[in-house]
């Protein structure tokens, strides 16, 4: 299933939720969407899940449009929205039977689909309570279930891990990767970026409804961090060394911004990995009793910082 | 649906299951508290009023022979009430909550389609009006053993009733599913509640003539049978009509949304001329026609509205519906989305009434008046209204085609009304704060075609709405031949795109 979102605007009023943006992913491919509040996230992922129409622009789900084909779409995709049921006359186990008949389960693949869903998202101990007396972990695990009772190929989340407890976002990220190696193509997005770096193969970043960066994770910290960062740190004991070892740092070629980080010293390296070599070296042959000498990676959180300007519309 | 399809719907009827909106909704209508306090608050009324009754009459000396009818009345009246209020309101306010924007349920983006939806939240009310109907029965049963009224008005009075709720629930469901805001909504609901009143009380007026006359008696009159026909076929037209609005009303966009609803209201116009003409036939009174005639205008004038209100881009979707006959292509026109084909439409029914209308009169000139004044007032405010409606359509293409189409409806209203207003404001205030001012020829204004004070009068209004009609006709002309023009199928026939069958997460 080839996800393919094709110069989307939205407009609401004289407000451009979604400025003319492009991106695809793939069947089991993880895209993170990423962006701050009111980047048109949300809106973007509405128009996919065919709740919201576009201004122009439209999205493919394997060559059908959800513009022009909305009741065909929908068999494709799964939205999990931000906000979450809550009903007070309507137990769990009926919230999904009612979605296994919406989407034309019937008999005993329905019951067979709703038990499978149950026991995969782990509700089955609360199957007979209402909606509103369940947690907002729980409840996410509900929607997360109503939008995976029809097995679709498109998995579209919104916030999913906003407000899960540390364990709650661990079971949610073993999920998704689970449903990943099914083949699903996944869209989520969030603002805990460390986790999404974790499961997403790709990234879109987006802001004031345009796309700052798109690709995959690799690609992106490649474009958005060309130079790398060096962590240095001294033995134990030695780290009265720091403000020598910062002098020395200064006066070596391909070295530049460097500083002290607790008790580490970082700089940015501007050449490539041989220059890294020469540089601790130096620094051995100058009797720095270095301990540890390593790159830092850049992650998602960094280059999202790096992106943004926090703007919104 | 093909004649094997319907063969294999039928063959499988081990696997037929209940509407899952139908299933939702009462599931959690047992759990409301709304559903389940009316009802407990119903019966206890039902029984002490029959307490009251029972108690009452005890102190009576003499038997009371219509005591039967008068408890039977007073339960009709309870049941009246609470259905044609509560039932409606509930089913309105349960779809109005889910048709919000924020909300989170998603029943729409579920591959239920439109009818299906309207169809379960019909039924689902008609579920809960005849669970109302059910715990009134024991009560009326015992009306039957205590005299004065017979077990066929009965029965004939909860069946009229039950119509008349089903009707009821279909109109608040379609208010429902307006795209409007909160604010608006309520203001329905209020319009609904107020207009639940002009409901009841004819309703209580003509069950207690029923009771009067007991329908046992009348079930031999033949006319008896052809009036409950009648109100049968309107109250079925009347819930189909607001069906195919509420569908159209949520169905996507880029549907064919126009196709359905002036299918229907062209099947339910030729119905209702047949009807209509039985009744001339029957009566041998020509002018039962304009009963056809007048809910015909009414209709399309509201059509009229509706249809400028259409967008001239057609979706891919409906284009690839376009058929590549010439002749089914102009028949599609007429019945397909677009201002341009509705505009047509409109005309070619009330055309067709006015012939028809015409014809019979000719034909039955057995009447107790002149039939010319109505045509022409017919006549009159059809050219104006056509006024209106093109007028605004020139002006949205022209000065404001930025705004969204849907605005040229309330333009060509606001067209009538400022119409209307303006020039009877400027003469109250030159005639010295007269209001005999606005009794005068008024060229322009259609409200002033009801007021007037001779036919020659009319013949003014007739001639400049016609002129008026020339006039707006022609800077359209450009446009609709644009519109005709651009009505053709996709060049390239592209099969349409294939998705894997549903299959269970198991």
């Amino acid at each position: 299933m080839k996800v393919q979102v094709k110069n989307l605007r939205k407009e609401f009023g004289k407000t451009v939720a979604v400025d003319n943006i492009s991106f695809s992913f793939d069947s089991g491919q993880v895209f993170g969407f990423v962006g701050p509040n009111g980047a048109g996230k949300t809106t973007t992922m509405r128009i996919i899940s065919t709740i919201e129409e576009p201004t122009s622009g439209d999205v493919m789900l394997n060559g059908i449009s959800v513009y022009e084909e909305p009741e065909l779409a929908r068999r494709a995709v799964g939205y999990v929205p931000d906000t979450l049921p809550a009903h007070a006359d309507i137990t769990v186990h009926e919230y999904l039977d009612f979605y296994a008949r919406a989407y034309g389960l019937r008999g005993k693949k329905r019951t067979q689909a709703i038990e499978a869903i149950e026991e995969f998202t782990s509700v089955t101990g609360i199957r007979e309570k209402h909606l509103k007396a369940l947690s907002k972990g729980m409840k996410q695990r509900v929607s997360l279930g109503r939008a995976l009772v029809y097995d679709p190929d498109v998995l579209v989340l919104d916030e999913p891990a906003a407000g899960l407890d540390p364990r709650a976002r661990v079971e949610l990220r073993e999920l998704l990767m689970l449903l990943a190696e099914r083949k699903k193509a996944i869209l989520i997005s969030s603002h805990i970026l460390t986790e999404l770096t974790e499961i997403c193969n790709g990234v879109v970043i987006i802001e004031r409804g345009k796309i700052l960066e798109t690709g995959t994770i690799e690609d992106v910290l490649k474009k958005s961090a060309p130079r790398r960062t060096v962590a240095i740190r001294l033995v134990e004991g030695n780290h009265h060394q720091n403000p020598q070892l910062l002098k020395e740092l200064l006066q070596t070629p391909f070295v530049e911004n460097a500083r002290v980080v607790a008790n580490e010293i970082h700089f940015e390296l501007t050449g490539d990995e041989t220059a890294a070599c020469d540089i601790l070296g130096g620094l051995i042959d100058k009797k720095f009793k270095i301990i540890e000498f390593r790159q830092t990676k850049a992650n998602l959180e960094d280059i999202f910082m790096n992106v943004t300007k926090g703007g919104v519309q | 649906m093909s004649v094997a399809g319907i063969k294999n719907h039928f063959a499988n009827w081990r696997q037929w299951e209940l509407n899952p909106i139908v299933i939702k909704e009462l599931r959690q209508a047992v759990r409301s508290w709304a559903v389940t306090g009316m009802l407990l608050l119903f019966l206890s009324v039902l029984f002490i009023t029959s307490l009251i009754f029972l108690v009452s009459q005890s102190f009576e000396a003499d038997d009371n022979m219509q005591l039967g009818s008068s408890m039977f009345s007073t339960f009709m009246v309870i049941l009246a009430v609470t259905s044609v209020f509560f039932i409606p309101l509930y089913v309105g306010v349960r779809v109005a909550v889910e048709r919000q924007e924020n909300n989170p349920d998603l029943l729409y983006i579920s591959t239920l389609s439109p009818a299906r939806i309207i169809r379960g939240k019909f039924l689902c009310g008609a579920y809960m009006a005849l669970l109302f109907f059910c715990a009134c029965m024991p009560f009326m049963a015992l009306t039957n053993l205590l005299r004065g009224v017979d077990l066929p008005t009965v029965f004939f009075i909860l069946f009229y009733l039950f119509m008349v709720v089903c009707a009821a629930n279909q109109i608040a469901i379609c208010f429902a599913c307006v795209p409007a805001s909160r604010p608006f909504k309520i203001l329905f609901a209020l319009g609904g509640f107020i207009a639940s009143f002009w409901i009841v009380i004819p309703l209580i007026l003509v069950s207690f003539r029923f009771m009067g006359s007991g329908i046992g008696s009348m079930m031999g009159e033949h006319n008896f049978w052809i009036g409950v026909l009648t109100a049968v076929v309107v109250s079925s037209a009347v819930i189909g009509l607001f069906f195919v609005l509420s569908v159209a009303l949520i169905s996507p966009p880029s549907a064919n949304r126009a196709l359905p609803v002036r299918i229907y209201m062209t099947v339910i116009w030729l119905v209702g001329g047949l009807l209509n003409l039985g009744w001339v036939v029957q009566m041998g009174e020509a002018r039962l026609m304009d009963v056809w005639g007048y809910s015909t205008f009414a209709a399309m004038i509201f059509s009229l509205v509706v249809a400028i209100s259409n967008s001239d881009q057609l979706s891919h979707r409906v284009q690839r519906a376009i058929p590549r006959s010439r002749l089914k292509r102009m028949l599609s026109f007429m019945f397909f989305n677009g201002a341009a084909g509705g505009l047509i439409w409109v005309a070619a029914i009330l055309a067709a009434t006015f012939v028809v209308t015409k014809e019979v009169i000719i034909l039955f000139p057995k009447l107790s008046t002149g039939p010319t004044e109505g045509r022409h007032w017919f006549v009159t405010t059809t050219a104006y209204a056509f006024d209106y409606a093109l007028t605004a359509l020139f002006v949205h293409r022209r000065f404001l085609s930025r705004l969204p189409p849907k605005i040229t409806g309330l333009l060509a209203a606001l067209l009538a009304g400022a119409w209307a207003i303006a020039p009877s404001i400027v003469l109250f205030f030159l005639n010295q704060l007269s209001w005999k001012s606005i009794e005068g020829l008024q060229l322009g204004n259609v409200f002033n075609v009801f007021s007037l004070l001779n036919e020659g009068q009319l013949l003014y209004h007739q001639w400049f709405a016609f002129g008026w009609l020339f006039v707006a006709t022609a800077i359209n002309m450009k446009w609709f031949l644009r519109q005709v023009k651009s009505f053709q199928p996709p060049d390239r026939t592209q099969t349409p795109p294939l998705i894997n069958e549903i299959s269970p997460a198991a």
